[in-house]
């Protein structure tokens, strides 16, 4: 009796189980294929050669990489993806140094106006950037930092505020334990010889994520770029050049393949680091995001 | 002391002869007989579109001014820019813009009140209106004066179509076409919904107006506008046609005509006649627009013909500005509007450019010529008007009654008249007029609210015996009142001199007590 229940449940059961199985699997390969269609539609139109227009169908009647080779040659693409790849090298070595070190003195020193410091930097950061676009704009034209010099502005524009955005990393230092500090001190190391040598190499997760954040927001910024190079394609970033290359119809008609090709390059990058560094990322996030 | 006043007025006066000179007149000698006090060595910026082979073109074309003009020597740096990031970038800092810069002539009016554009001198201005057609000058004038230089008179729609679907003799009705497109399986592309710059075009054909007046400095200070009425509820069930049909696509690109579902029509106009060309091959057909038959009556669908147009950044180095008002109107100039035809296409509105016959026989021009009886010069228009006219084809294409179209076009009326409209806090407010302040009638002095229905005026004014006055509300003369403190009664008049503030009281029954307090 108690067998035949026992096998009738776990017959049930598990063809239960399977066809849920089922159900999701199919569920989330539909999901994975919608998502990864635009990306296969990119890459497909990329390598397109028999028109640069659009067109109704996704796979090229004829392959080739000539849309790659019109982007270097009839177009300025390798100077913004340099412009761009500047930018992105100088502020993500910049911001994470000045993210870390923020980071570390709010979490392990206790000083007058500590609490209000951090409040205050909360709600200056909560207001939205582009507001004040048009006043950056004026200051860096001031001090020529605008058109022709536009990486310098922008490493400067995306640099100065950085340090505000410390509470991930914050959070991820609060996880480890203070009496590491308090051993290190006195074994006699200074406070930024406690920093680089004992917490640091322990929080490796969150100085890449920090890292890989501070290098993506360059790296796709479009509006603030637009702004800040003003109508001079030696200033552009890889964004406003693309975009500016599609300006008009007659422009998208003879450069939307090209386009596709720039959006491929451009992912290249950034997916190689996020697929070398996804480990960490994820400790990263989820790490700091245990205790505030 | 004496000495110097002169001395410092005697300067003034040269400088104010300079300037007149060369900025008022810049170009009086265009062909060049003039440089010689130009000469010099100049660094520009040009921005100019930012398709294909432009920009070398634009320098090709200054080294020919230069050549022409011995003695300039001319430093460009040539930017191909889109035409729409042009003007915003302008308006985002004119000092740091480009010398000299082309743009769509919708942008005429934001830029002349950014200061982002200076007056031509009367040769420049003379020279132009002299070689150019009238509606492209008009469109390069804000309250009748020349500001710019016109680049193109080729900013128009039509149809382009497949001949292979179109039937010959659907070409004139809309709903033939529409039949033709839904019977072949094939789509229909007319920018309606998005695109006011499109859909105005149903409203012309019905006689429907919107032409609205700015003042010289370009602000908007009025609109006629006949949208909502009869003729405009029309011109929406005309609308209603396409964007109801299965075959209707928002869009006005001619790749359509190489989409999924190909096109078979494509509103759209002359930039794309090259594209439509090699997306259609031999089924190429370029047309004016249909007509469309409500109530048994047909109506030809109008549209908007507009310029390109080239502008020089004001500058306060005044040899500079001669020498970039005698390029920009070198590089307009009708020799080198044919070579932008040739090259892409560009529709010249150069008189002797436009008398060429390639330019004559080119069919998407042909098709420009043929719908521009049916065209209307594109005014300087309230930027805001291309969004607010957007939503009553908006509503159209879910509409099902005609009160529901005629809801979206008083809707639409409210919305215009709304950007003239006061807020409720300024037709709240009162104030005094009359000849106080050495005014005379036209102009108000504000008054703060004292108390409920009691009011006082900000300044102090010194009156003499025999001044008149009244206040009234809104700065309008709806509701007024004077001495008498009737509504709308007689003047008051000032009894004795003195410094007074102005005190309305306002009572129960609708008369005011009016009264001088002395300070």
């Amino acid at each position: 009796m108690s067998k035949n229940v026992k096998t009738s449940h776990g017959l049930g059961l598990s063809a239960k189980n399977k066809i849920g199985n089922i159900i999701a699997h199919v569920v989330i390969v539909t999901m994975c294929f919608i998502w990864v269609l635009p990306f296969v539609g990119i890459l497909l139109e990329s390598f397109r050669m028999e028109t640069t227009m659009q067109v109704g169908y996704l796979i090229p009647k004829d392959f080739g990489i000539g849309n790659y080779i019109a982007l270097f040659e009839k177009t300025n693409f390798a100077k913004w993806y340099t412009n761009t790849l500047i930018v992105g090298i100088f502020v993500s070595i910049i911001q994470t140094f000045t993210v870390l070190c923020v980071s570390y003195t709010l979490s392990r020193m206790r000083f007058k106006g500590r609490r209000f410091l951090m409040n205050m930097m909360l709600v200056l950061g909560m207001f939205p950037g582009f507001i004040t676009v048009i006043v950056l704009y004026n200051i860096l034209s001031d001090l020529n930092m605008t058109g022709v010099n536009a990486v310098p502005g922008l490493i400067l524009l995306y640099t100065a505020s950085s340090g505000m955005g410390y509470y991930v990393a914050k959070g991820f230092f609060d996880t480890i334990s203070k009496s590491l500090d308090e051993a290190a001190r006195i074994d006699g190391a200074s406070r930024a010889q406690v920093m680089f040598t004992i917490i640091l190499p322990l929080a490796k997760p969150i100085v890449i994520y920090t890292i890989l954040t501070a290098f993506m927001a360059p790296w796709g910024d479009f509006m603030t770029a637009a702004y800040i190079a003003h109508n001079t394609s030696e200033g552009m970033n890889v964004a406003v050049g693309i975009q500016n290359m599609i300006g008009s119809q007659m422009s998208l008609n003879a450069h939307y393949t090209h386009f596709c090709a720039a959006g491929v390059l451009v992912a290249i990058p950034i997916t190689i680091l996020f697929f070398a560094l996804q480990k960490y990322y994820v400790e990263g996030v989820t790490g700091g995001a245990v205790k505030g | 002391m004496k000495k110097r006043i002169t001395s410092i007025l005697a300067l003034l006066v040269a400088c104010m002869t300079l300037l007149t000179a060369c900025t008022g007149n810049p170009t009086q000698n265009p062909s060049g007989d003039s440089t010689g006090d130009l000469k010099g060595t100049y660094e520009i910026t040009v921005w100019v579109s930012e398709i294909d082979g432009m920009k070398e073109l634009t320098e090709k074309q200054i080294d020919a001014f230069e050549a022409a003009n011995p003695g300039i020597v001319i430093n460009a740096t040539v930017e191909g820019i889109s035409e729409a990031n042009s003007a915003t970038q302008m308006l985002t800092s004119v000092e740091d813009g480009a010398d000299l810069y082309c743009f769509a002539q919708d942008q005429l009016a934001r830029l002349v009140i950014a200061g982002a554009l200076n007056k031509l001198g009367d040769g420049a201005a003379a020279t132009v209106k002299e070689n150019n057609d009238a509606i492209s000058v008009g469109a390069a004038s804000v309250g009748g004066v020349l500001y710019c230089y016109p680049l193109t008179s080729d900013n128009g729609y039509y149809m382009y179509y497949d001949k292979s679907v179109i039937k010959e003799s659907s070409l004139d009705s809309l709903e033939a076409i529409i039949a033709d497109c839904e019977a072949a399986g094939r789509n229909f592309s007319y920018e309606l919904a998005n695109n006011a710059w499109y859909n105005a075009g149903f409203f012309f054909a019905t006689g429907c107006v919107s032409d609205w007046t700015t003042d010289a400095e370009g602000n908007f200070t009025s609109v006629n506008d006949t949208f909502n009425s009869d003729a405009g509820l029309i011109a929406l069930k005309g609308m209603q046609k396409v964007l109801k049909s299965k075959a209707h696509v928002e869009s006005s690109n001619v790749a359509d005509f190489s989409a999924a579902i190909p096109s078979a029509v494509v509103i759209s106009g002359p930039w794309a006649s090259k594209d439509a060309q090699a997306a259609l091959g031999e089924n190429y057909a370029a047309t004016d627009l249909p007509s469309f038959e409500v109530d048994g009556k047909s109506y030809h669908i109008g549209s908007f013909s507009g310029n390109k147009l080239m502008g020089v950044k004001p500058s306060t180095d005044v040899k500079k500005t001669a020498v970039l008002n005698q390029l920009a109107l070198y590089l307009t100039n009708g020799d080198c509007q044919l070579e932008r035809f040739n090259q892409f296409g560009w529709g010249p509105s150069n008189l002797k450019a436009q008398a060429n016959d390639a330019v004559k026989n080119d069919p998407a021009l042909v098709a420009l010529a043929k719908q521009s009886e049916f065209a209307k010069p594109q005014p300087q228009i309230h930027g805001s008007w291309w969004d607010i006219c957007k939503l009553p084809a908006v509503a159209a294409k879910d509409a099902t009654t005609d009160d529901e179209l005629k809801a979206a076009l008083a809707k639409y009326k409210t919305d215009i008249d709304a950007l003239f409209e006061m807020t409720e806090d300024q037709k709240q407010a009162w104030s005094v007029i009359g000849t106080v302040n050495g005014t005379n009638w036209d102009t108000d002095f504000a008054m703060e609210k004292e108390s409920d229905n009691v009011y006082v005026s900000k300044d102090v004014f010194a009156m003499t015996a025999g001044m008149e006055f009244k206040v009234r509300q809104g700065a309008s003369w709806d509701v007024n009142f004077g001495g008498d403190g009737q509504p709308g009664g007689a003047n008051y008049i000032v009894e004795a001199d003195g410094n007074y503030k102005v005190k309305l009281t306002i009572n129960a029954d609708g008369t005011a007590v009016l009264e001088l307090v002395a300070q």
